[in-house]
């Protein structure tokens, strides 16, 4: 209750800052051009990362934005190799595992930097110590062809996809690449037990990487059903007009929140603040909600009805503790379950 | 035994005409040899008799058997012949019995027989006991012996050799020469022998053919194409000999400016152009006795004798080899004479020579 | 002995300028091949407390990992086989027939070659993926069958896209030595009566046979190496070689010390099979060269010219015509799986593909790379192949095996020892595009220098010696006279190691990093997205600069490619 009563205040807050005039930026802007760019590297949709550059390379001239774009998994080992040979390239961080934060954190990788506005978010997408920030949301969910499976005939619950009826046609993508899924996993094993996984392992699943990949899988008809991946990718795919339809499961979906940060070593340090504001403003999180499917932290933004809102569903949290610290385990674990 | 008739062949390779209408009758059991230059189409004209290569026109028969024709040709491996290649052509992954016995598997022969006649073969090309080696093993003789042995052992009815001496060095290529020659009559099978060295094809053969461009020029004994050349080619290419161009002046001379020449014909018209031929070893050279012999030519009873001057004689060990260069005349010949020499360059000498060694060749060839 | 002292003198001065060149020449090799090699091996012994065999312990103990290793031999083995029973036949039928069309059959049999097989796994998926792939819908429709007719994501599926793609090194190994067999071997006993099939069978076939099983070898070396079809085949299937395990090594935190463990068992095995090879050929070289190398006749097939020919579009179709035909499609189509309606069509792909920032700065790499490494490799090869042919130095056959040393080490194995090599003082490279260079160098020496050999060695010496009697010294005379006549056979080196550049996966999938991607890993990025789209687009971009520099190389030097032997007649 409180808190909707302060929502309008800080509404008009967030917008005034927002839209406040260039001048405020001006210092920032001027030392971000002469640093000419900010390397990203995210682990959002490929489609979705390159339109967001796009957003922030028309509203700041002169700066440019390297999109880097692979698995979250990827995108941590590619720091800390690169990191061990000394090389210091990434300025901003984005991936969807959030034990990733904590490991970073921990080793003093990251920057204490606050965006703008962010106090406004949610709960859950605020570090507390003030390193990192929720930039979107997503949860795993079941989807399946239209054009293959009826209605009648879907998976309602996870438990669902073990029946050996869907022997050969499912898709998975892998913890080992995707920080969703690892999320996903997680939280499973909490539900079921590894038992749940190693049951699924005997439908024979396809295996791919990418959480955004089973969407293609399933909308092209290779596989009926998708096990896992973010919402964001199979309402982008029945956006677009292919057959494909959400299920939310009825004990609840992983939630996982993709933090973004600056690291501490960044080498276009105003660039990395100016685009890490830009990316939590309400209009770049309301382009998220929109045209990519994302769920945010951000009070401002107004979601479709062609979608649950978050605080309708039954989510599954995850700790990002545990998550980090039980990486290594629920990655060999999967290999174990499905060979590689 | 059954011969080859070969009649009007012929054979282009793109623009060049390696073939170009050959005639050739090999009598049965005969061993003639295609002699000539490299181009001269021998080695085409075997392969065509082999089958290797279709004619574009003539005919190819053995015995009344016709194999080629511009229409048909009867394929190698049924023609009932064997052929001995330049570089012998041994396989190398077979002993020199599987190579010698090859031939026999494609026949009737059963397999005992095929051992016994190896080893007979073997035996008569002096290789007895070789039978399990490998053709990398023997030495280039040895290895022909093993590609003679592999061509009689199937009892062809031809035999068709491809320079098979060339790869062997001077003192063995005689000495096969007259191995081959021996094996040649031991067996007497039909067979045509390429070669362009002209003492192995006078020593081997029946008979020489003389190929130049795609076409016999004249074929006939060693002697015949020796002592009779019929062409100015002929004549050059099989031994040296002296030429002498001039006009017919008489039924039986031939003049060059002063020089007078009888020779070994008969008929000639007045003022025909004419072309002699004259051997190196069948003129005598003696020095010029006195100073009063007469000098320039004279013909006594049927003899040319003619003055000259020596401008070079060189000494060969078995022969010596002398320039003459004849008197009131612009011809140069060249004499064979015994060792010691007689004469040095510069000394006078006479010249005789017979006029039946004087050839007369068509003017045109 | 003033005179015997001044010619010595002048000797000395003579080797004096020329030595330094060579020298470095030979140190450059060593310090490419043996210091990765060294850290690699030693790092496989390296534990926290000094010697241990521990890695190489579990190599052997861990299940999956003795899966992997099964699942590599396995995958060799049969794929070895398969493209010895595709190109063998193909060989004999080009080489030996009067099979219609040869010339243009020889050109897609080169199509092949210089097709990626992680481009034609690709394909193969969209293919052949037992729901969506064309050739399965296709199945479906005609047949109305509710399962695939074909599913590549298999061990057999894997199998089969390793062999159309390695073929062509058995079918160029076969021709070849075809061609080298003097003809009059086979006339021989066809005059004494065999028949055309019992000459093949008797003199041609044995004659034949070390080629074969040395073209077997060579395919499963190459088998044994890829990375990129196990990656995108056998992984979704569920199970790993020993290249994409090595890869997954890699994953963080990076088991540095188990990759270099695992990787000796591959390198030991390639190192036996090139010395089983190198064995089989040596010794019983049977191509005798020789004869009057008269023009062979061709065996007429008869009845059976249309079976063969079928059989030889069928190869054709599956290596080239059904894979350039799905990418040209999925390039050009908004969604690869549905028809190819209008508005279907799309030049999206492009548009995007290029646009995306990643894929310029990819391809500028590539090419700088690919230009860099063909021009040093073509010099260094050259120059090694000059030193080597000339017998410059003492131990020259000791350079001329570490020329071709690199070919026993398989691409990825070849990036860990780089990686461990240069992630450390006092060579730092990884991060830059000098380790990629690094390992493109060392990985295309074997082919540059193969090549260069062969061109040096139809260069008689006697050229250079005329030079040098009349006074040139030993660079000069290389440069002058010897470097213009060897120049088609440079320019063919430089192009082979161009576009084995180009195409290079399986060091660069490891050793890159977001600022140095090439185009091979921005290929492959773009399939763990599923943007199949833009994957064809630089597929096919790759494909074209392939294919401009072998048009390039075949007009410009006259030669026939895959038989390496001038195709017209001048010298």
């Amino acid at each position: 209750m409180s808190r909707r009563r302060l929502l309008i205040p800080l509404l008009l807050l967030t917008l005034a800052s927002f839209t406040a005039p260039a001048s405020a930026q001006d210092p920032r802007l001027e030392a971000a051009k002469k640093e000419g760019k900010v390397v990203w590297y995210t682990s959002l949709a490929l489609s979705s990362s390159e339109k967001v550059a796009k957003m922030f390379e028309t509203a700041y001239p002169g700066v440019k934005v390297e999109v880097n774009r692979t698995g979250s998994q990827r995108i941590l080992q590619r720091m800390m190799q690169e990191l061990q040979s000394n090389i210091r390239n990434v300025d901003v961080v984005h991936t969807s595992d959030a034990g990733h934060f904590v490991l970073l954190k921990e080793k003093k990788l990251l920057m204490h930097y606050t965006p703008a506005g962010v106090d406004a978010f949610a709960a859950g997408f605020k570090d507390r110590d003030g390193f990192h920030y929720g930039l979107r949301a997503t949860v795993n969910v079941i989807a399946y062809n239209t054009k293959l499976v009826t209605a009648a005939e879907a998976p309602r619950t996870w438990k669902d996809l073990l029946d050996p009826k869907w022997k050969g046609k499912l898709v998975t993508a892998h913890p080992g690449y995707s920080g969703v899924i690892a999320t996903h996993v997680l939280a499973l094993v909490h539900l079921y037990g590894w038992d749940y996984f190693k049951a699924l392992a005997q439908n024979k699943p396809m295996l791919v990487q990418s959480a955004v990949d089973p969407s293609g899988i399933v909308a092209s008809g290779e596989r009926p059903v998708a096990v896992n991946g973010g919402d964001y990718t199979f309402y982008q795919a029945k956006k677009k007009g292919n057959p494909v339809e959400i299920v939310f499961p009825k004990e609840g979906v992983p939630l996982v929140v993709s933090p973004s940060a600056i690291t501490s070593f960044a080498p276009h340090p105003n660039a990395a603040r100016l685009f890490t504001d830009f990316i939590f403003t309400r209009d770049v999180q309301q382009v998220l909600a929109d045209t990519e499917g994302l769920y945010t932290g951000h009070p401002g933004v107004k979601y479709g009805s062609d979608r649950p809102k978050l605080q309708d569903l039954k989510l599954l949290p995850v700790d990002p503790e545990e998550l980090e610290k039980r990486n290594e385990e629920i990655k060999s674990r999967f290999v174990e379950f499905f060979g590689a | 035994m059954p011969g080859v008739t070969i009649t009007g062949l012929a054979r282009r390779f793109g623009d060049v005409a390696a073939v170009a209408g050959l005639d050739l009758a090999v009598r049965p059991g005969e061993l003639v040899a295609l002699l000539g230059p490299s181009g001269c189409g021998k080695t085409t004209t075997l392969r065509l008799v082999a089958g290797f290569l279709a004619p574009e026109a003539g005919e190819i028969r053995v015995g009344d058997r016709v194999l080629s024709s511009p229409t048909a040709v009867i394929p190698p491996e049924r023609r009932r012949m064997a052929m001995i290649f330049q570089s012998y052509a041994l396989w190398p992954h077979m002993t020199v019995a599987q190579n010698v016995a090859y031939g026999l598997r494609w026949g009737d022969v059963p397999r005992s027989e095929r051992e016994r006649r190896v080893e007979e073969m073997l035996r008569v090309v002096q290789l007895a006991g070789y039978g399990g080696r490998y053709p990398g093993e023997l030495s280039g003789g040895q290895q022909q012996r093993v590609a003679v042995a592999r061509a009689l052992v199937v009892e062809p009815e031809i035999l068709l050799l491809d320079e098979p001496l060339s790869n062997l060095d001077a003192s063995l290529r005689e000495e096969m020469r007259f191995e081959i020659r021996r094996l040649h009559e031991q067996f007497g099978i039909t067979t045509i022998y390429v070669t362009h060295d002209q003492a192995e094809a006078m020593v081997i053969s029946d008979r020489v053919a003389v190929l130049q461009h795609g076409r016999v020029a004249q074929i006939g004994t060693a002697a015949e194409i020796f002592e009779r050349p019929r062409t100015r080619f002929v004549a050059e290419f099989i031994g040296r000999t002296n030429l002498i161009d001039g006009v017919a002046d008489g039924p039986r001379s031939v003049t060059r400016g002063r020089l007078q020449v009888l020779v070994a014909a008969e008929g000639l018209a007045h003022g025909a152009p004419a072309v002699v031929s004259i051997r190196p070893h069948q003129i005598s050279l003696e020095p010029a006795a006195v100073p009063d012999t007469p000098t320039g030519s004279s013909t006594p009873h049927g003899v040319n004798r003619w003055a000259g001057l020596v401008t070079r004689a060189s000494y060969l060990g078995d022969a010596v080899d002398y320039q003459v260069t004849l008197a009131e005349s612009d011809v140069v010949l060249r004499v064979s004479g015994p060792a010691p020499p007689r004469v040095g360059a510069g000394q006078a000498v006479v010249l005789t020579v017979p006029r039946g060694a004087c050839v007369l060749l068509p003017a045109a060839d | 002995m003033a005179d015997a002292a001044a010619a010595r003198l002048r000797r000395f001065h003579g080797i004096d300028r020329a030595a330094p060149v060579w020298i470095l020449a030979a140190a450059a090799l060593l310090l490419l091949i043996l210091l990765p090699l060294g850290w690699l091996a030693y790092l496989s012994v390296g534990g926290e407390h000094g010697f241990t065999l521990a890695h190489y312990a579990r190599v052997f103990s861990d299940l999956p990992l003795r899966r992997a290793l099964w699942n590599t031999v396995v995958l060799a083995f049969w794929s070895g086989l398969l493209a010895l029973a595709i190109g063998a036949p193909l060989a004999w039928l080009s080489a030996r027939t009067d099979l219609p069309g040869r010339r243009l059959i020889q050109r897609l049999i080169l199509a092949s070659f210089v097709t990626p097989p992680f481009l034609g796994a690709f394909a193969w998926v969209m293919l052949a993926g037992p729901n969506a792939g064309y050739l399965n819908r296709l199945y479906r429709g005609l047949t109305g069958a509710e399962g695939p007719l074909l599913n590549i994501f298999t061990m057999p599926g894997l199998i089969f896209v390793v062999a159309i793609y390695t073929f062509p090194y058995v079918y160029i190994m076969i021709a070849n030595t075809l061609g080298l067999i003097a003809s009059d071997l086979e006339d021989a006993a066809s005059i004494l009566g065999a028949g055309r099939l019992q000459v093949a069978r008797t003199i041609t076939l044995p004659m034949v046979l070390p080629a074969v099983v040395s073209g077997f070898i060579l395919a499963v070396l190459q088998a044994l190496a890829l990375f990129g079809s196990p990656a995108i085949l056998a992984l979704p299937a569920g199970f790993h070689t020993v290249t994409t395990q090595l890869w997954a090594f890699f994953q963080y935190p990076p088991r540095v010390e188990m990759a270099a463990a695992f990787s000796i068992p591959l390198l030991l095995a390639t190192a036996l099979l090139l010395l089983a090879q190198k064995q089989l050929l040596g010794r019983r070289g049977y191509a005798a060269i020789g004869g009057k190398g008269a023009a062979r006749r061709p065996i007429p097939l008869g009845r059976w010219r249309i079976p063969a020919l079928a059989m030889v579009l069928a190869v054709l179709a599956c290596a080239v015509f059904l894979p350039y035909g799905i990418l040209l499609k999925a390039a050009f189509s908004r969604a690869w799986a549905q028809p190819l309606t209008w508005d279907n069509v799309t030049l999206e792909n492009w548009s995007f593909t290029f646009l995306y920032s990643s894929t310029q700065s990819a391809i500028v790499n590539t090419i700088e790379l690919g230009v860099l490494t063909a021009c040093v490799g073509a010099a260094l090869a050259t120059l090694l192949a000059y030193v080597t042919n000339r017998k410059l130095v003492r131990g020259h056959q000791v350079l001329g095996f570490l020329a071709l040393a690199p070919v026993v080490i398989p691409g990825v194995v070849l990036a860990v020892a780089l990686f461990i090599a240069y992630t450390r003082p006092p060579f730092l490279l990884y991060g830059t595009l000098w380790i990629l260079f690094l390992a493109y160098l060392t990985k295309e020496m074997p082919v540059g220098y193969s090549q260069a050999d062969a061109t040096l060695r139809g260069i008689h010496p006697e050229l250079e010696e005329a030079g040098r009697i009349l006074g040139a010294g030993r660079l000069r005379v290389l440069w002058e006279i010897t470097a213009p006549l060897a120049k088609s056979g440079i320019i063919a080196t430089w192009c082979f190691v161009f576009i084995g550049v180009i195409r290079e996966l399986s060091a660069s999938i490891i050793l890159f990093t977001p600022n140095t991607k090439v185009m091979s890993v921005v290929i492959f990025d773009l399939k763990e997205e599923g943007q199949f789209g833009a994957i064809a687009v630089l597929g096919i971009f790759m494909l074209a600069m392939t294919f401009a520099t072998v048009a390039l190389m075949q007009t410009l030097l006259g030669r026939d490619v895959l038989s390496g032997r001038q195709s017209s007649g001048a010298g």
